[in-house]
């Protein structure tokens, strides 16, 4: 990011060194639901990586697949909402308000892509996904997909929450958003949380619309590259607003989305 | 990373996170606001040092106090210090807060800082260039090492003290003790 802006920048292991710091701060709770709308939001996003397979290594994705991932990645902004909300902190509050709208946003092209992808291979599995793009090449490249992955691109850096569309944190406007009161050991939670958020959408992408891979090594890469496309993305734009955001979201990544699903029925049948 | 270090690393882990972690409230009060964007943007690139602005003092250790505190910021400033999570460290930036500087016969600010907050640094000069805040931010580095940066146990041990001074420029405070009053003097 700072070699992006032409800067020194900190060390790579500066996020670590923050998280260390913030875990050996005294931390102030506001109240029950302020904890306890943390360690749902942690819970809900601990799960969800463990049903998505990370190379070879899967350790629940036998079970319910697709349809289980898409309804526990809804805990993840609930949980940060209920424990933002419970510090009273108008900040926060517009923050969650623009947590939830932005989610909103990106879900639905998002639905659409996940439809298109389910339909095309007929499973809700992601193992399976991934075993049968094994065998036909990422799905990314191939024709009926190509688009479904080409929304998926853009609706990613929404998904993590990064500029352009890092209009829920906005330091400069809302002073971190839901993110304002915590202190200490939550705020290391909360960034471990907003970090397994961003392993979920990447590896989502990877899995699903670039092939998986076989090792976790290949896997890594894989994601690694995505995140540094992100970053890029992140480091070349300015923020937008919140109705342009959504305005964009549903207009050309649903679009993109919409079509693709159309294709992939059609060639299908 | 430097390997002289790493021993110190495995030592205390801990201090070395609060010294390479200083996220930062720059308090804008008065004119030295003006050195801080330059000392945070590409050209001087604090993040180098691990010194980032946060938006809220919740986030921060690193308490930067820069120019004039006037009797009506000092109510802001006092708020922002005891909202931050312990431990967290205090430097006063410019002759402003050291001494009243050029405000010093100024009917209208502080003269002394340290009588409110405790204070673990200061930055002399008016003003002081943007290479004294890294200047500063070693030194600190140093206390840390040391243990002599131990402005939060400060304010804990003498409570009471701070409080009174406190009470005496602002008047009746609005918001309670943060700490019991029967320690200290």
């Amino acid at each position: 990011m700072a070699r992006i802006h032409w800067r020194y920048g900190p060390p790579l292991y500066q996020p670590l060194i923050d998280i260390l710091r913030l875990f050996t701060q005294r931390g102030v709770s506001h109240g029950r639901l302020f904890d306890l709308g943390m360690v749902l939001s942690l819970a809900g996003s601990l799960v969800v990586v463990l049903f998505l397979p990370f190379g070879g290594i899967s350790p629940m994705s036998g079970s319910g697949g697709l349809l289980v991932v898409l309804y526990m990645m809804l805990l993840m902004p609930l949980g940060i909402a209920l424990s933002g909300g419970e510090a009273a902190n108008p900040n926060a509050s517009i923050g969650i308000s623009r947590k939830l709208i932005l989610a909103m946003g990106y879900e639905v092209p998002l639905l659409l892509i996940l439809l298109a992808v389910m339909t095309h291979y007929g499973s809700i599995s992601i193992a399976e996904i991934v075993s049968a793009q094994r065998r036909t090449g990422a799905s990314i490249a191939s024709v009926p997909l190509v688009l479904s992955g080409i929304a998926y691109v853009l609706i990613m850096p929404a998904m993590l929450g990064v500029r352009p569309f890092e209009v829920v944190q906005a330091p400069q406007e809302i002073s971190s958003g839901p993110m304002a009161e915590y202190g200490g050991a939550y705020l290391a939670l909360a960034t471990v949380q907003h970090a397994l958020s961003a392993f979920i959408a990447i590896s989502l992408f990877v899995n699903l619309l670039w092939g998986g891979a076989s090792n976790p090594a290949v896997f890594f890469l894989k994601m690694l590259v995505v995140f540094v496309l992100v970053l890029f993305v992140n480091a070349a734009f300015p923020r937008l607003r919140v109705e342009q955001a959504v305005r964009y979201l549903w207009r050309w990544p649903s679009l993109i989305a919409f079509i693709g699903l159309i294709l992939v029925v059609v060639v299908g049948r | 990373m430097d390997r002289n270090q790493l021993a110190k690393w495995f030592q205390a882990p801990t201090k070395m996170a609060h010294k390479y972690s200083l996220h930062a409230v720059y308090f804008c009060t008065g004119c030295g606001i003006i050195e801080v964007p330059p000392v945070i943007t590409a050209r001087w690139d604090a993040e180098r040092f691990g010194v980032i602005p946060t938006a809220t003092p919740r986030h921060a250790n690193l308490f930067l106090i820069t120019g004039y505190v006037s009797v009506k910021t000092l109510r802001a400033i006092i708020r922002t210090y005891e909202q931050m999570p312990e431990p967290k460290f205090t430097v006063g930036f410019g002759s402003c807060p050291i001494n009243g500087g050029m405000y010093w016969d100024s009917y209208n600010t502080i003269k002394h800082l340290d009588r409110y907050i405790p204070v673990d640094g200061w930055i002399a000069g008016c003003m002081p260039r943007p290479e004294a805040i890294f200047v500063a931010v070693t030194h600190l580095w140093t206390l840390i090492d040391k243990d002599m940066a131990d402005g939060y146990k400060r304010y804990r041990t003498n409570y009471a003290a701070y409080r009174a001074n406190q009470e005496r420029a602002l008047g009746e405070l609005e918001w309670p003790p943060l700490f019991p009053m029967e320690r200290g003097r």
